[in-house]
């Protein structure tokens, strides 16, 4: 089991404005203190404009904060640009074209996505590594295997989202981040690729963020969930709390805490 | 005549693998090859003059194309200037540099100079006529060229390229910055245009600043016209069809020289008629794209 104790991702303090100074300004982040511990699986969720994917990309680098610190195992990562923190981090976006280049086969994409960093001129690509390929890709169980020389964009988008899931675990980063990756599936591929996250995240002992706006996905994964709302973290219940939790204790908290009504129709109704 | 056309359509494939790997695989549309083109050419032409080896020339042809290639990259990737502006700017001081190349003249005949061509049809008269010579000569070198590009595709890094210009955001999350393969990709094809200028240069038998007017779009006339020829999602049916498209160009430019008088077309028609071969090829492309939506 990996050792609790080591703390992943650590953000001091965070603030995030767009837009200051201007009749436009926007804090979209306020204050946020968050530490992960090595190997938590942390559910977030939070209505529109709550800064859950703010969040994500502020500890991807791909925007910077206004003010806080952001440390990733430790090392002070702040002013790194996205590429350079990338080498640590996994991220899985909503939109299942984002995480896999469309124009290329299986192999290929299984091929760069294999290990991180800057590629040099040598043919990593032989026979060991296509049969190796071919062997990880059955877990996926969609018969892929069969098609490793077809280009990506012949897939379903559940096959590339289960596909890019697989790619990203393979790569073997220290921190999954995963932004609503099932919401743009239909249910039957979403429950797939749920289990197969699932799956991916025992196996490896995955430190893993997962945004999702299905409220019992929230709750019945991972063991400590987090909820925002206005930019702030409100809630964040842990271990044999978290087990306990339900959809209703849920709301009835938000309700307690805000003093208005949770604005998410679609949560109630998932 | 007919092994004319092949041999401009050889010399021209190089650069047209150039544009290839900008327009194509990284998705960069570099116009720095107007001005690329005829450095390589200046370039080549000024140091043979100098006595210079033809083969030591002609990799620092390719140098030169690959600076100019990277000056665009670097215009783009650090003042986030739009790809097609960096290019026009590159190619638009590479005209006064390659004058400076040729010591302040625009153009420098090659008559009684040794160059790559007349050394090859030094060794191969005795078996060969030269033109075949050079035909020969060509086929090998473009299929050398072609090669070493269908590995490089297959490469580690070369995948990467792929990537790029189809999903710059998987490139960055894979920790590899964009920024870095620009350069990179944007200097070899510069570098690959260049060459080719050193050729056309040393076929023709001269260097002219005013070669690579119009070039790019020869070039991505005849990538497109490849297009049409082959299907395939294989690095080196794509490369193949690269060279095919530049020789069917060339063919086409051709008919149009020798019988373009019939219709009162005259050679300065030519870069019109290379327009509409581009825009015919994006209007065809488009009618099959709404064609196969409605399948």
């Amino acid at each position: 089991m990996p050792d609790k104790n080591i703390v992943m991702i650590q953000l001091k303090n965070i603030n995030k404005t767009f837009n200051p100074e201007t009749p436009s300004e926007k804090q979209v982040i306020k204050d946020i203190c968050l530490d992960v511990k090595k190997g938590d699986f942390i559910t977030v969720i939070g209505s529109n404009g709550a800064g859950k994917s703010t969040l994500f990309n502020l500890i991807s680098g791909n925007i910077m904060p206004s003010s806080g610190k952001i440390l990733l195992g430790g090392e002070d990562v702040t002013k790194q640009p996205e590429y350079k923190r990338a080498s640590r981090i996994g991220r899985i976006f909503q939109d299942p074209l984002a995480g896999t280049a469309s124009n290329m086969t299986i192999e290929d994409n299984m091929m760069i996505t294999f290990k991180k960093g800057f590629k040099w001129p040598l043919i990593s690509l032989n026979r060991k590594m296509k049969n190796l390929f071919k062997e990880e890709i059955r877990q996926l169980d969609m018969e892929l295997e069969k098609r490793m020389q077809e280009n990506v964009s012949s897939l379903s988008g559940g096959q590339r989202q289960a596909l890019t899931l697989l790619m990203t675990v393979l790569s073997n980063p220290d921190i999954l981040l995963l932004d609503e990756h099932t919401a743009a599936l239909d249910p039957r591929n979403a429950a797939i690729v749920m289990e197969l996250t699932r799956k991916f995240i025992q196996e490896k002992h995955l430190t893993t963020l997962m945004v999702t706006h299905n409220m019992t996905h929230a709750i019945e994964f991972g063991n400590r969930l987090v909820m925002m709302d206005g930019g702030e973290i409100i809630i964040d219940i842990r271990e044999e709390e978290k087990a306990k939790l339900t959809v209703k204790r849920l709301i009835e908290m938000f309700g307690e805490i805000r003093k208005k009504e949770f604005e998410n129709d679609e949560v109630l109704l998932a | 005549m007919i092994e004319g056309i092949f041999v401009e359509g050889l010399i021209y494939a190089i650069m047209a693998l150039g544009v290839f790997f900008t327009f194509r695989v990284l998705d960069f549309p570099d116009l720095t090859v107007d001005g690329s083109f005829p450095m390589g050419a200046v370039i080549m032409a000024a140091l043979l003059h100098k006595g210079v080896s033809p083969f030591f020339a002609l990799f620092l042809s390719f140098s030169g194309g690959v600076a100019a290639g990277c000056v665009t990259a670097a215009i783009h990737n650090k003042l986030k200037v739009p790809h097609l502006l960096a290019g026009i700017l590159t190619m638009t001081m590479l005209y006064s540099v390659n004058i400076r190349i040729l010591s302040n003249r625009a153009n420098l005949p090659l008559i009684r100079v040794d160059t790559l061509l007349t050394q090859m049809h030094e060794l191969t008269k005795a078996i060969l006529a030269p033109e075949y010579a050079s035909l020969i000569f060509f086929v090998i070198v473009v299929l050398l060229i072609k090669k070493a590009l269908d590995i490089f595709f297959i490469t580690d890094m070369g995948l990467v390229f792929g990537a790029l210009g189809n999903n710059e955001q998987m490139v960055r999350v894979q920790g590899i910055n964009p920024a870095t393969l620009k350069l990179i990709g944007v200097g070899i094809s510069n570098g690959l245009v260049a060459l080719s200028g050193a050729f056309a240069a040393q076929y023709q038998g001269f260097a002219d600043v005013n070669l690579g007017q119009g070039i790019v779009v020869s070039g991505l006339a005849s990538v497109m016209l490849g297009e049409f020829m082959l299907k395939s999602n294989k690095i080196s049916i794509l490369t193949l069809r690269v060279v095919l498209g530049a020789i069917l160009f060339k063919a086409i430019m051709f008919l149009g020289r020798y019988y373009g008088y019939y219709i009162n077309m005259t050679p300065n028609d030519l870069k019109l008629i290379a327009g509409i071969l581009i825009i015919a090829s994006l209007a065809a492309a488009n009618l099959k794209k709404i064609k196969s939506k409605g399948n």
